[in-house]
């Protein structure tokens, strides 16, 4: 078979366009997969697990991936919820400060969670912990406890 | 040829005539002659072909929100929440589709206009003008369907406001209002009815409403190709 050397303009085009149409097909697979194995919008359970130690009057810890921060003192332990009673965003912890900031409108709470200024009205919400016998932590984050509740 | 036998019956179809009529739908979409004034852009202004692009963008994008968007009273607004938010090229996608349907309300109604301007919708086009007429309703209650999926207050209101009307009907309102919407909170026009109406019931009949459309436009002498 010969090698063709002459292609029409419309046959040039044509596999042009089919280039074209290639391309931007790979280029919308990326976008289309994050799209879709993206799980954060999924259904989660109320119940958190800490496993680290923590020691007694250290600054509040995070537990990783969720708004849940844990803490322990000569009383026991407590976990606070950082979800602004505002309009629900997610509040910064400022360990140097011993604060809580919102982001969105500039509420403040002190280290416990009670508010120092608005336009929050409520301070942040504490719930209920467990703690199993190897140590590790279990959070309902759907049950509301007392600032003085410990376990 | 069928020509009508001694007693005045016409002859059954032969299966070459059968299967000539079942490629006549491909024939008539992608005919090999046509009218030369059927090609010239003035006379559509492209609006019935916008329509149908905006069509095809809006079941693309619609799929691919289906795997994120959450129907229900509580669920549907935190979902849309999130699709904007938090999951990566959700409000890409969910601004395309919200566009792409307010451009085919648009293009549907100025599309109306059109014809009724270069008076295609007589003889032997007015069967079309019906099912054009057709799609102009399904258009707009998609789109009415649609907002009701936001699931924000106002479209609880709306919801509400729909089942009202409908329960006017006689005797069969409220069973009606029932399949249409389901029972919207006054909070959330957001119902699993609405849902499988929006997503799979209008678009099918929709879709091959379309297709007949455009077979129809080539049968009565129409439009250049696709």
């Amino acid at each position: 078979m010969t090698r063709r050397l002459h292609y029409t303009r419309r046959e040039i085009l044509l596999r042009l366009s089919w280039v074209g149409v290639i391309v931007a097909g790979s280029a919308t697979m990326g976008p289309l997969v994050q799209y879709l194995v993206n799980d954060e919008d999924g259904v989660r359970s109320s119940l958190v697990i800490f496993k680290k130690q923590l020691e007694e009057d250290s600054p509040w810890e995070n537990v990783s991936s969720s708004r849940v921060w844990v803490k322990r003192d000569k009383a026991g332990i407590m976990a606070l919820i950082a979800t602004c009673t505002h309009l629900g965003c997610e509040v910064r912890y400022h360990p140097e400060k011993k604060q809580w900031e919102c982001p969105c409108h500039g509420s403040i709470y002190d280290d416990d969670g009670n508010l120092m200024s608005g336009p929050a009205k409520k301070a942040l919400q504490r719930v209920a912990v467990e703690a199993k016998q190897d140590g590790s932590l279990v959070i309902y984050t759907n049950k509301q406890v007392g600032s003085d509740e410990r376990a | 040829m069928n020509v009508p036998n001694e007693e005045g019956v016409l002859p059954k179809h032969t299966e070459k005539q059968i299967s000539v009529s079942q490629s006549t739908f491909i024939s008539h979409i992608r005919p090999r002659f046509l009218p030369e004034s059927a090609i010239n852009i003035v006379y559509t202004v492209c609006l019935g072909g916008l329509s149908f692009l905006s069509f095809i963008v809006l079941s693309v994008t619609g799929l691919l929100l289906m795997f994120h968007y959450q129907p229900g009273e509580n669920t549907a607004f935190s979902s849309l929440l999130n699709l904007s938010s938090v999951i990566p090229y959700g409000a890409l996608l969910r601004n395309w589709h919200y566009w792409a349907g307010q451009i085919m309300v648009i293009t549907v109604s100025l599309h109306m206009v059109r014809v009724a301007w270069t008076h295609s919708y007589k003889p032997p086009k007015q069967l079309n003008w019906l099912v054009g007429i057709g799609l102009l309703l399904l258009t707009l209650i998609m789109d009415f369907s649609g907002y009701l999926l936001r699931g924000s207050q106002e479209t609880g209101a709306a919801a509400n406001v729909a089942v009202h009307i409908a329960e006017l009907i006689p005797l069969v309102g409220s069973q009606i209002a029932q399949i249409l919407f389901g029972r919207p909170s006054p909070l959330s026009g957001s119902t699993l009815m609405a849902y499988v109406w929006h997503c799979i019931g209008l678009p099918t009949i929709a879709f091959w409403l379309q297709f007949y459309h455009f077979w129809r436009i080539r049968r009565d002498g129409g439009v250049r190709p696709l």
